[in-house]
């Protein structure tokens, strides 16, 4: 990743594209893209905010922000190696205020569908509207990103406002509620105006925008006492109750063979299914006169529907992998099949993933679990911050829905 | 933005040029400006560029880089326009208050009013007395726009059943004056010649012999007439058929009239009654006020759907033919290796395109399995379309060259077939994100009343 204030290589490809730094690397989790007028730009997320790479496609239509984004240097460097002068060139790059608000909504993106949410871990998940509604807003103030042609999917203010607009009148709420002055109540305040900005720029209306409009003109009494709490718990109700029960034994009876851990490889399910943690997804082998069977148990997201077709990879020995379809038991996502176990192999090698028919591209690479790992430390490290009163910062602050989940977790 | 120091006499960029000038302007602008205070993208697009540079009289000013000299001179339009600037912010105010008075929802409002509130304030300067009544007038205007020219009047046009019945016997004459022919694979050559000069950076050349030789050689409409011969082989690969599932049937079958049409059911293009082929006319809002009246559109499309590949313009037929001579080359998977033979520029920049929006597509937790798998229900569905992404490119393409059709907009020269073409690929990969994701959303949240895209008349 180039970092802000240094030089970037500016190179072009054999089909005409212009890239921006080097390639992206790592797992698909730990990228936050974004998809803008004529190029796609990509954060590592464990990297730490800075200046993105940059995959140009169309040099003429990205011409509108990159001298916004890196400055006029590499704004004409594209230039020139779009028009076709071969190799590389390195250019300094500027620190500018676009990067920050881009580098904040891509990374929005990032955690609406990977933040790692767990019972296991007890790592609380981030409320969608609220996050929805955040990422409106930084996507109207990243609007020079977009030209409006309908083929960038990322110059959705106005959709992202639509889908998550019940988070409006509990962050109204929770605006006026908030002491002031403090980051929270600015956040607030600036995360509302730009949604009401995009709202009324695009000409959506209803009931709560309405409700938004007439909220933000008449400002809140700033006389207000400070400190009625608020309890953040209610106002955003989390997907309920969630004790996880095991709920007993599938199978009466039967001599365990062998138990072990399986594979939670997140790249092979839509988020909102599976337990993030690592020790999800386990499985037990046992032994029934001359039977063999499996069964494995998946902890489901808090927020998982109540049937979906997953199902889990088994494979013995490294043999064919077969699959056993998961149905939802109280918290748990389970399923059983006979088992063709080799007599002679004690103990087997079993392996067990989860994966979603149809959505899975396949399995990741061997190391993606310290990549996991790292994902989850990051989450652990911002919600962390989030607990903490801290200055306002425009871009590096939490998001309003990890103030939340940070509020929530202490009674997690 | 920190202030930079550069050597005079270097060239910048028009976007900053015209980012600082607006800046320069001083408040008044807030609603047609971004929250940092920039130009909104649409500010730029449909006032500065078009009203105020108007870079059509001044190519100097139509570069991406401006010599010193190019960017005062734009620097001066843009401060010369301040105060038409501040009335056109004001006016677009008024515009958006009255619209939500009127209950008008419809449609962007800046793509709507922009123009037209630049055109209120260089007549009447700011909004003064009598603006309201000014304002209600424009708004009324631009939703008359249509004139007419609507599904509700298409409906009722064809409600008549002794016009239904004459209709039904004029198709029926112009369908048995058609002339098959089963010649029309030599078309495919020049076409890949045409395909290989696309896709290049910076743009194809404006003149293209192959493409000229081939408008000039009526080979759009040989691939018409082939197709109603049901001929094969029209591809170079026998294992796809020659109309590339423009129709169901082997052979196109006879246009009916047809009284009403829904998009979630409409069948292939070439097998759309005239209803069905005006409805999609009719239902996308851009360019209404240049088509024909409702009459006037019915009685033409009887000849254009009896005519080559349901269209009348030779230029966009021969379209048709560069269209599926790039489509049956694409490979949004990634599985083929790009190069697989026939390949030309205009399917590397496709590929190249498509897998990059896979990349973002895997970053954004949105795949479906490269592989067919049985149990993968809808999202296998959406994988299969993407293995055979023909089908759904000339549906797609088909449906907006029938659109400049109807509207007498043909296509000049190969750059411009190149961007319906490119323009093609973008929309059938923005449609496939569109249904993954609410294929997703539909598996997390399993239950009636999901809201559907479809419309019907």
């Amino acid at each position: 990743m180039p970092e802000a204030g240094m030089e970037v290589q500016v190179t072009r490809a054999g089909d005409g594209t212009v890239r921006i730094g080097g390639e992206p690397a790592g797992p698909a989790f730990t990228r936050a893209v974004l998809d803008v007028a004529g190029a796609v730009l990509t954060w590592p997320v464990l990297g730490g905010p800075g200046l993105p790479t940059a995959e140009v496609h169309d040099a003429g239509r990205a011409q509108q922000w990159l001298w916004a984004l890196y400055g006029e240097r590499v704004a004409a460097a594209v230039h020139h190696c779009a028009a076709g002068e071969p190799g590389g060139v390195t250019v300094a790059a500027e620190v500018t205020a676009l990067a920050g608000g881009a580098a904040r909504l891509a990374l929005g993106h990032w955690a609406a569908r990977w933040w790692p949410a767990s019972y296991v871990d007890g790592m609380p998940a981030l409320e969608p509207d609220v996050l929805g509604l955040e990422s409106a807003s930084l996507t109207h103030q990243c609007q020079q990103f977009f030209d409006g042609s309908g083929d960038q999917t990322d110059d959705c203010a106005a959709e992202l406002i639509e889908e998550h607009q019940a988070a409006l009148d509990p962050l109204i709420h929770w605006w006026r509620a908030a002491p002031r002055p403090t980051a929270t109540a600015r956040r607030l305040e600036s995360v509302l105006r730009l949604v009401a900005d995009a709202a009324d720029g695009a000409g959506l209306d209803g009931p709560a925008l309405r409700r938004l409009r007439s909220a933000l003109e008449l400002d809140p009494d700033p006389g207000r006492p400070a400190g009625v709490p608020l309890d953040l718990g209610a106002l955003f109700a989390g997907p309920g109750e969630y004790a996880l029960t095991a709920g007993g034994p599938l199978v009466a009876g039967g001599r365990v063979i062998a138990r072990g851990s399986g594979n939670n490889d997140w790249l092979r399910y839509p988020p909102g299914f599976v337990d993030a943690a690592e020790e999800a997804v386990s499985w037990t082998a046992r032994a029934a006169g001359a039977h063999r069977r499996i069964e494995v148990e998946v902890v489901a997201d808090a927020a998982a529907p109540a049937a979906a077709p997953l199902v889990a990879e088994v494979r013995v020995n490294g043999g064919r992998a077969d699959r056993v379809p998961l149905a939802r038991r109280e918290d748990m996502w389970t399923g059983r099949a006979d088992l063709d176990l080799p007599g002679d192999t004690v103990p087997p090698g079993i392996e067990v993933g989860v994966l979603l028919p149809g959505f899975d591209p396949g399995p990741g690479a061997p190391g993606d679990a310290a990549h996991r790992d790292t994902v989850r430390a990051l989450a652990r490290r911002r919600l962390a911050d989030a607990a903490r009163p801290r200055p306002y910062d425009a871009y590096a602050g939490p998001f309003l829905a990890e103030i939340a989940a940070a509020a929530r977790g202490e009674d997690f | 933005m920190p202030p930079q120091s550069r050597p005079t006499g270097e060239r910048r960029p028009r976007a900053m040029v015209i980012d600082r000038a607006w800046r320069g302007l001083g408040p008044g602008l807030e609603p047609l400006s971004g929250p940092g205070g920039a130009p909104l993208t649409r500010t730029v697009k449909l006032i500065v560029l078009p009203l105020v540079v108007r870079p059509v009289l001044r190519p100097e000013l139509a570069a991406d880089f401006l010599d010193p000299e190019d960017a005062a001179h734009l620097e001066t339009l843009i401060r010369g326009s301040g105060e038409r600037l501040d009335a056109t912010a004001r006016w677009f105010t008024l515009l958006k208050r009255t619209r939500r008075a009127l209950g008008i929802v419809a449609g962007n409002p800046q793509d709507l009013y922009f123009q037209r509130c630049f055109e209120l304030a260089t007549e009447h300067g700011a909004p003064s007395a009598g603006a309201e009544a000014v304002a209600r007038a424009a708004l009324e205007e631009v939703a008359d726009a249509a004139g007419g020219r609507t599904v509700e009047a298409l409906k009722d046009h064809l409600a008549d059943a002794a016009r239904r019945s004459r209709l039904d016997a004029e198709l029926a004459t112009a369908w048995g004056s058609r002339r098959p022919s089963p010649a029309g694979a030599a078309s495919v050559a020049l076409a890949a010649e045409a395909l290989e000069a696309c896709g290049a950076r910076p743009g194809p050349e404006r003149n293209s012999q192959a493409f000229t030789s081939m408008v000039e050689g009526a080979h759009g409409s040989l691939l018409g007439r082939a197709l109603w011969a049901h001929a094969g082989g029209v591809w170079g690969r026998d294992d796809l058929p020659g109309h590339l599932g423009l129709t169901a049937h082997q052979v196109p079958p006879r246009p009916e009239v047809g009284r009403s049409a829904s998009t979630a059911t409409l069948p292939a293009p070439l097998d759309r009654t005239l209803f069905e082929r005006l409805f999609t006319v009719l239902q996308s809002s851009a360019h209404r006020d240049e088509l024909p009246m409702v009459p006037e559109l019915v009685r033409r499309e009887v000849g254009r759907s009896c005519a080559p590949l349901g269209l009348y313009d030779e230029s966009l037929r021969v379209a048709v033919v560069l269209g599926g001579r790039l489509a049956v080359g694409l490979d949004p998977l990634g599985g083929g290796g790009e190069s697989a033979p026939g390949r030309t520029a205009a399917h590397r920049a496709v590929n190249g395109r498509w897998q990059r929006e896979a990349s973002v597509l895997r970053a954004r937790r949105m795949t479906v399995s490269p592989r067919p798998d049985p149990e993968g229900g809808v999202l296998d569905a959406l994988a299969e379309d993407l293995r055979t992404p023909w089908a759904a490119y000339m549906r797609r393409l088909w449906v907006r060259l029938h659109g400049r059709d109807v509207r007498d907009a043909p296509l000049d020269d190969l750059a411009s077939a190149w961007a319906v073409l490119d323009g093609v690929a973008r929309s059938v990969m923005m449609d496939h994100r569109a249904r993954v994701r609410s294929a997703l959303r539909a598996l997390s949240a399993p239950g009636p009343g999901q809201a559907s895209e479809a419309r019907s008349a």
